[in-house]
């Protein structure tokens, strides 16, 4: 531990907060390299006037593994650590989190991090200010073929961009979950670096998580882009077979977000405060051991949450991979929760790369303000508090360096000139 | 221009229930179509039927096949939500209460929409209230369900006969003043604990 660390373990007791605080560097005493030590203890919030302004707070989530770090901060009772309690929500559709969001039905919610940026910006809908508190996962989804494809020979990426080029445009239909969210870009970015069109060479529709296995066994589509534990589980019905992961897309991408409305966080600071920090503490628990992955796994597979097996969820979760054509591997990138915060913190860059693909694709007629937007979204100010109060560490930079599959390199700079750049777009 | 017909399109997993608002809605003079949300291609039908109205569960899943028409298809209805500044509008107010969401083509006014969500709206909170009834009837069921297990494991922990787990269940609820449903709930979680 360093020096740091015990400056913020003092300032933390100094608060009254008398919890153990766990390391938070990687256990090789060495941090990663884009994770600096903590940032000075001295943002700190006045003792006595950080009460949570709201103590019972309802959590929007979808049924999927990567819900995880809401369900499990309830579960574990990292929220009464923070003087709140989360109450899960399970919702249908992502149509309903928005709705009930911007109603205040629902105070905050696990929500895919490309919706949030559409309803700040009104794309197909409502317009309303947003926020996001933090990155909940990074990877674990995936693009699937259904079976009737490998009959006819078609097994990647380039054997189905001969198949798609050898029939009428729109033969082909594909399926994900929202058209602002997440799904729809990892699915266009990947049929588009395949050379395939995925506004005019095929037809794309959405099809809840739930039902996506079903649609595709009678044939609704030929592919769907779905979070796990639904491409697991078309392997295990023997209905499709998996042709990408999201991490192959894009390496350690980020998924869903703790998302709410600029106005909740305006009139509960507190709350969103002590809200993330529980949500990091039960993020750092759940990727602290595969004992506790599995643990997570049980309990998001039963009725109230998932509503699965928990075989199906908790191999691609350990990062056991099939890919139900008869390969399997250990993925070095499955889905993570943490990974000494890197998951975790709301990286500007991140929220500029969906407003870029929404640019690309045509959601957005024109250009936003990417950085002004990004800042005024993603609450880093909250983040940074609930990560010094939850003891975890905070990057050095607000954007990341990434390489996707086509090589192309995302740095957060120059997003209209990106959003412009790619050969296949709108 | 807006036929002057409004085409309206019902989508519900209720077969019944999407029967009765069509049926509302036919009498009041509108053109209306009805689709079972477990259509395998709700996509295609709602592009082939070109609606003018769609009216559907607010809690179904496939109201983000909507949303994705809607933004992606200009010519597709897109949803009707409360804004701060509708929030007085009580037609809107009462089809969320009753979780009715309705999804509109642009242009379309106010005034016609209105008649339209009320029906809807009845019918929902006619269904809503025989669904409460069956939720009370489940409940019961599930209660005993989870007396039995409590009961099941009394008697091969503690060794009692039925009768006496029984007795000793009801007399553990007694103690702390809970329903006997909550208690034997403890007993089958702290059974999954510790067993």
């Amino acid at each position: 531990m360093d020096s740091r660390d015990f400056s913020l373990a003092d300032d933390i007791a100094s608060h009254g907060r008398r919890k153990v605080l766990r390391h938070s560097i990687a256990p090789g005493g060495k941090a990663p390299s884009h994770i600096s030590g903590l940032a000075p203890a001295g943002g700190a919030w006045v003792a006595g006037s950080d009460a949570p302004e709201k103590k019972e707070l309802r959590i929007g989530f979808i049924p999927l593994t990567d819900c995880a770090s809401v369900v499990m901060a309830a579960v574990n009772g990292f929220d009464r650590q923070y003087g709140v309690k989360i109450v899960p929500s399970r919702e249908a559709s992502w149509a309903s989190v928005r709705d009930k969001l911007v109603s205040g039905e629902l105070d905050a919610a696990h929500v895919l991090y490309g919706l949030i940026y559409g309803l700040e910006l009104g794309i197909g809908g409502p317009k309303k200010d947003m926020a996001v508190l933090m990155t909940l996962n990074n990877n674990g989804q995936g693009i699937s073929l259904a079976s009737q494809l490998r009959e006819r020979g078609v097994t990647d990426g380039p054997g189905l961009k001969k198949l798609v080029a050898a029939s009428p445009q729109g033969t082909y239909t594909f399926a994900q979950t929202f058209p602002t969210g997440t799904h729809a870009m990892w699915l266009y970015y990947w049929l588009a670096a395949n050379g395939i069109d995925p506004l005019r060479d095929v037809r794309s529709i959405v099809v809840p998580p739930p039902q996506m296995i079903a649609n595709c066994r009678v044939g609704a589509m030929h592919g769907f882009c779905v979070g796990e534990p639904w491409n697991q589980r078309g392997i295990a019905d023997h209905v499709s077979f998996s042709v990408a992961s999201s991490q192959d897309i894009w390496a350690d991408h980020p998924e869903k977000v703790l998302g709410t409305t600029a106005d909740w966080v305006a009139k509960h600071p507190n709350t969103a405060r002590a809200l993330t920090a529980a949500v990091l503490e039960a993020s750092r628990w759940i990727d602290a051991s595969p004992g506790n992955k599995q643990k997570t796994a049980e309990s998001i597979a039963e009725q109230a949450f998932v509503n699965t097996d928990t075989e199906v969820i908790v191999g691609r979760m350990l990062g056991r991979y099939q890919d139900g054509l008869g390969k399997s591997w250990e993925d070095s990138k499955p889905m993570r929760f943490f990974n000494d915060g890197a998951v975790n913190f709301p990286y500007l860059s991140d929220a500029m790369w969906f407003l870029t693909q929404h640019k690309r694709w045509g959601l957005l007629k024109t250009d936003p303000d990417y950085l002004a937007v990004a800042r005024k979204v993603n609450r880093i100010d909250i983040y940074r508090q609930a990560a010094e109060a939850a003891g975890v560490a905070l990057p050095e930079s607000d954007m990341r360096t990434s390489q996707l599959m086509d090589g192309i390199v995302w740095d957060g700079r120059e997003p209209k000139k990106y959003a412009a750049g790619f050969k296949i777009r709108a | 221009m807006l036929p002057a017909i409004l085409k309206i399109l019902v989508i519900d997993e209720l077969r019944s229930r999407a029967g009765e608002i069509c049926a509302g809605l036919a009498l009041a003079g509108h053109q209306v179509v009805a689709v079972l949300a477990g259509s395998s291609d709700l996509s295609g039908e709602v592009s082939r039927i070109r609606p003018d109205i769609i009216l559907i569960d607010t809690e179904a899943p496939s109201r983000d096949t909507l949303e994705h028409l809607a933004i992606m298809e200009r010519d597709m209805p897109r949803p009707v939500l409360i804004f701060a500044r509708e929030s007085d509008n009580e037609t809107i107010r009462s089809a969320i209460r009753a979780g009715v969401a309705a999804y509109v083509v642009d242009g379309l006014e106010p005034g016609r929409l209105k008649p339209v969500i009320e029906v809807a709206v009845a019918r929902f909170e006619a269904h809503q209230a025989l669904k409460l009834e069956l939720l009370e009837a489940t409940k019961k069921l599930s209660d005993r369900k989870l007396i039995d297990r409590a009961k099941g494991i009394l008697m091969k922990s503690r060794d009692l006969d039925e009768d006496a787990a029984y007795a000793a269940l009801r007399r553990l609820a007694m103690d702390r003043s809970q329903p006997l449903a909550a208690t034997a709930k403890d007993v089958v979680d702290m059974a999954r604990l510790l067993l």
